[in-house]
């Protein structure tokens, strides 16, 4: 999005003789950018142990190459820094990045401002996938549950995707309602099992809420991947997603191949929401508050929504989850519940915005 | 001659009634000194009133069920939870639930006389019992101190009090082998010492605990002093504060020593002082958690795992 | 000379045929109205030809060349639809709306350059819509929005228009300015236009050829003098009316004329009777 401006130089300031914000969009972008990467910066030095920032900057320094700095500090603090605190910001922000695109995705492809990442079963289905995973031999525990998840959340899609399907077709409210179907019966079978679960409950609602503690590199590497993938391939579509804001008859007459479009865009965004639960649990609000919020101020283009949506949704993640671990250190809140403390609100602020279109 | 008959009569009546009535004053002295001595308060501050020794108790805690075993009241015991498993005469006893959901129908159908409970019951499992009719005793020990106050407790209002004196005087002399080397150590001589309940997430125990008291007791500094109760802790801290001693409870409800592997898998932990002298120790979370008889053992345990040089052999 | 050839083209929703062996041709330059009561498949004529409800028979045809074997996208970038009661986006701004309608002329990373942002400009100027142009969809009225969806058919350049009932919600000025500008359109830039019409005598008077469609098939067509007569009108509609020559151009003139028979009460002149 960068380039625009300097390729198209003449091409964006005739753009701004015509009523279409976009010099004034792609700014926020950058601004966003550069918004995330002080909010990265920043957080890695709150904690629940009190680094001086002095320290920190020569944590940092030392990293980089050719730059030799005395290590004034103990292995502790490195360790705390590199191992604890930065994957942990990194997994927030890439989590909050999937859930956000993919919430802007569903809401667009749902043409529904309720719509969010876990409309139609991701939810339920890695919830499902957790809870046997907690229920496992506990020595199995560490791999299976994240594993099972992802595969929880698949397997709902698809079997969601499955029961919807008309033909070639895939007629969107026909979706929503076994979404919402098979949802509400894996979420039955997820409390029953809970309810039989005993002395293993209080890990299975610490990652139902949602929550990062004990994230490792290994865990963020294994995530990237997906959630950068997701983005890119949500990205490229972006102009289509545009066109399938009028109806899909429409759509399909200004060349816009519906049913491709639809296709990808919910593969992408289920597999880029599933990587991103399957370690950290269900975070909600992000997927529905970040675009609502975004559509709000720059407006509905997806070329820029969607940009927005990754710095934005990374950045509310990282502060939600530095709140989580430090308002009441060293205890920690599950970063969910720091979420719809912030998305409650807010959508009371949005139904009070009746006099104004919202969607 | 009727005045007479009237007069022997009486004198006969006389001296049987009063055989009789000193018979029963002897019998109630006899009683006095086994019964239960009317109104006692219990570890929440109610007041209970026990008048007659108890003959069917049920316990709603494990640590309650230890300490009747360990008075001998194994008789008397008529309904204990799921997790009491020790001893092992206990686990054929009937079960009237878990830990925290108890199955009042249950207790009730029991007819018992006395209900040991634990904090946990207290805002809602008491009062329902209570209503019911029911003698409930609640039993909050949070140190060894508090044990013993439970034994000597249980002991009077069971009619035991010479054997629960006798038990906390064992216990007490353990314990007492035990602090008469580690109470003249100076702060530096007493290691950090980390103690996990759980890995995921962590959680430690902080003051006002019982493990908090046996660490203490054992010579060691608990890394969660600041912490009130048992909490949850971040990977963070305890690399920050790095703990000499890493001790981890296993066998908790799930039998298996996660918590420990844990310790010993996590990477972030591995340039801390426990791991780095191999000082990561195992404990039997029972021990650590029931505030009954056996937390002395408990306390041994960690005696030998934070000052093995003070401390040799096995239990 | 590019042409759109409909041969004996039966179309229908699932086991239901709606039409029956439609044969009609339509020719740059010259605007063609498809006319006939509700429910004679009308704009099902029009989805048909864009493929949105596939042929249960029969072929078209645009320039010779099978229309089934045109992609969709190029198809886009010919073919453009002005749909009745097409449902748009609310927040959108009323240009960004018009700005979609350069979609098919545009790759994937393709931005929009000042040639698009100057041709949707032109046919808002055209369609006297580029004073809303900075105003959000939710704000405009229905008429307003249907004159968007037209400039935005023009802002795809195409080379054939099917419009449905473009003047469905539209006062009377703008019915007479939509139609006027469809009509140069028509004859200006050569475009092949093919329009369904509610109201004969617009059609009457804007269109070159006319097609009746009755019950499924073609009743009859034909210029609007050969098309537009009682006799037609009564035997498709089931109404009585009077087809009398327009007085500027000669044109058929529909007029409601109230039936002879029955429907005057019968003591309507009759001054016994009580009146208010």
């Amino acid at each position: 999005m960068e380039l625009r401006l300097s390729k198209d130089a003449t091409a964006t300031k005739a753009a701004a003789s015509y009523p279409l914000r976009w010099r004034s969009r792609s700014y926020a972008i950058l601004g966003l950018a550069l918004f995330f990467g002080v909010t990265v910066l920043v957080t890695s030095a709150i904690g629940s142990t009190h680094i001086p920032l002095d320290t920190l900057a020569g944590v940092f320094l030392s990293k980089l190459p050719f730059i030799h700095v005395e290590p004034a500090w103990t292995a502790s603090v490195e360790t705390i820094v590199f191992n604890i605190r930065l994957p942990r910001l990194l997994l927030a922000g890439l989590v909050g990045a999937a859930l956000a695109v993919a919430g802007t995705t569903y809401q667009g492809l749902f043409r529904n401002p309720l719509a969010d990442p876990y409309l139609i079963g991701v939810a339920q289905g890695a919830a499902l996938g957790a809870v046997i995973g907690f229920l496992l031999p506990a020595s199995w525990q560490s791999a299976s549950v994240p594993l099972l998840a992802f595969a929880g959340a698949l397997l709902a899609v698809a079997a969601v995707y499955l029961v919807a399907r008309v033909g070639k077709t895939l007629p969107i409210t026909v979706l929503i309602l076994a979404g919402v179907a098979l949802g509400a019966f894996l979420a039955a079978v997820t409390s029953y099992l809970m309810v039989a679960s005993g002395d293993r409950l209080h890990g299975i609602i610490s990652w139902l809420l949602g929550t990062f503690s004990l994230t490792n590199w290994w865990q963020v590497s294994v995530v990237t991947p997906y959630v950068i993938l997701g983005i890119a391939i949500i990205w490229i579509y972006a102009r289509p997603l545009n066109v399938m804001q009028l109806d899909e008859e429409q759509a399909q007459q200004l060349g816009v191949n519906v049913e491709r479009v639809k296709l990808v865009l919910l593969v992408a965004a289920t597999l880029m929401t599933a990587a991103a639960v399957c370690f950290c649990g269900i975070i909600g609000f992000v997927g529905i508050i970040i675009p609502h919020a975004l559509r709000l101020i720059w407006g509905p283009d997806h070329r820029f929504l969607l940009p927005l949506a990754t710095f934005g949704g990374a950045s509310f993640l990282i502060l939600a989850d530095t709140a989580a671990r430090t308002v009441l250190a060293p205890a920690e809140i599950p970063v969910g519940v720091i979420t719809a403390f912030l998305g409650a609100p807010f959508f009371l602020y949005l139904l009070r915005q009746k006099k104004r279109a919202i969607f | 001659m009727r005045i007479r008959e009237t007069l022997e009569a009486t004198g006969h009546f006389a001296k049987r009634s009063g055989l009789l009535a000193l018979s029963f004053f002897l019998l109630c002295l006899g009683c006095a000194a086994q019964s239960p001595a009317g109104n006692i308060a219990d570890d929440l501050g109610r007041t209970v009133s026990i008048h007659e020794v108890p003959l069917r108790v049920v316990s709603l805690a494990p640590s309650n069920t230890e300490i009747l075993f360990a008075l001998g009241l194994d008789e008397k015991v008529v309904g204990v939870t799921e997790y009491c498993n020790y001893p092992k005469a206990a686990t054929a006893k009937l079960k009237i639930g878990g830990f925290s959901t108890v199955d009042v129908e249950k207790v009730v159908s029991l007819t018992p006389d006395l209900i040991l409970a634990a904090p946990v019951h207290a805002r809602t499992v008491v009062p329902s019992l209570e209503k019911l009719g029911l003698t409930v005793f609640v039993l909050a020990p949070a140190d060894m101190e508090g044990v013993f106050n439970s034994i000597r407790l249980v002991g009077r209002i069971t009619g035991q009090e010479k054997r629960a004196l006798q038990l906390v005087e064992d216990i007490n002399a353990r314990a007492k082998a035990v602090t008469v080397k580690t109470e003249s150590l100076t702060p530096d001589q007493k290691p950090k010492v980390l103690y996990l309940t759980w890995h995921d997430p962590m959680f430690t125990a902080g003051t006002g605990t019982l493990a908090h008291d046996l660490i203490s007791k054992a010579g060691g500094q608990n890394i969660a002093s600041d912490i009130a109760g048992d909490k949850n802790i971040d990977l963070e801290t305890v690399v920050y504060r790095n703990p000499q001693v890493i001790i981890a409870s296993v066998n908790m409800g799930a039998g298996e020593d996660l918590t420990w592997q844990y310790v010993n898998k996590e990477p972030r932990l591995k340039n801390t002082d426990a791991l780095k002298y191999g000082r990561v120790y195992k404990i039997d979370g029972d021990l650590v958690h029931r505030p009954g008889p056996r937390a002395i053992e408990g306390l041994e345990d960690m005696a030998r795992f934070i000052h093995p040089e003070l401390f040799t052999g096995t239990r | 000379m590019l042409t759109l050839r409909l041969e004996n083209i039966s179309l229908g929703y699932g086991k239901r045929t709606v039409l029956r062996d439609i044969n009609l041709e339509a020719r740059p330059g010259e605007l063609l109205g498809i006319i006939g009561p509700n429910g004679s498949g009308k704009s099902t004529l029009i989805r048909g030809i864009t493929r949105l409800i596939s042929l249960s028979s029969g072929q078209i045809f645009l320039n010779g060349q099978n229309m089934a074997a045109i992609s969709r996208a190029k198809m886009a970038a010919l073919v453009a639809v002005v749909p009745q009661n097409a449902a748009l986006p609310e927040m959108f701004t009323a240009f960004e709306v018009v700005l979609m309608g350069r979609t098919p002329h545009l790759g994937l990373f393709q931005r929009e350059g000042q040639k698009d942002l100057d041709i949707v400009k032109g046919a808002m100027e055209v369609t006297r819509t580029y004073a809303l142009a900075g105003r959000r969809v939710g704000e405009l009225s229905g008429g307003e929005r249907q004159r968007l969806v037209m400039a935005r058919a023009l802002a795809q350049e195409p080379k054939v228009m099917l419009l449905d009932e473009p003047t469905a919600h539209l006062d009377i000025n703008y019915q007479i300015e939509t139609m006027d500008l469809v009509r140069r359109l028509c004859l200006e830039q050569r475009l092949i236009i093919i329009t369904t019409l509610h109201d004969l005598n617009l059609a009457a008077q804007y269109c070159d050829r006319l097609v009746m469609l009755s019950k499924g098939g073609i009743h009859c067509h034909g210029t609007p003098r050969q098309v537009i007569n009682a006799r037609a009108i009564k035997e498709v509609y089931g109404a009585e009316v009077c087809v009398l020559p327009h007085p500027v151009n000669d044109l058929p003139a529909t007029f409601v004329a109230p039936s002879i028979t029955g429907s005057l009460s019968p003591g309507r002149d009759d001054p016994t009777i009580w009146r208010p």
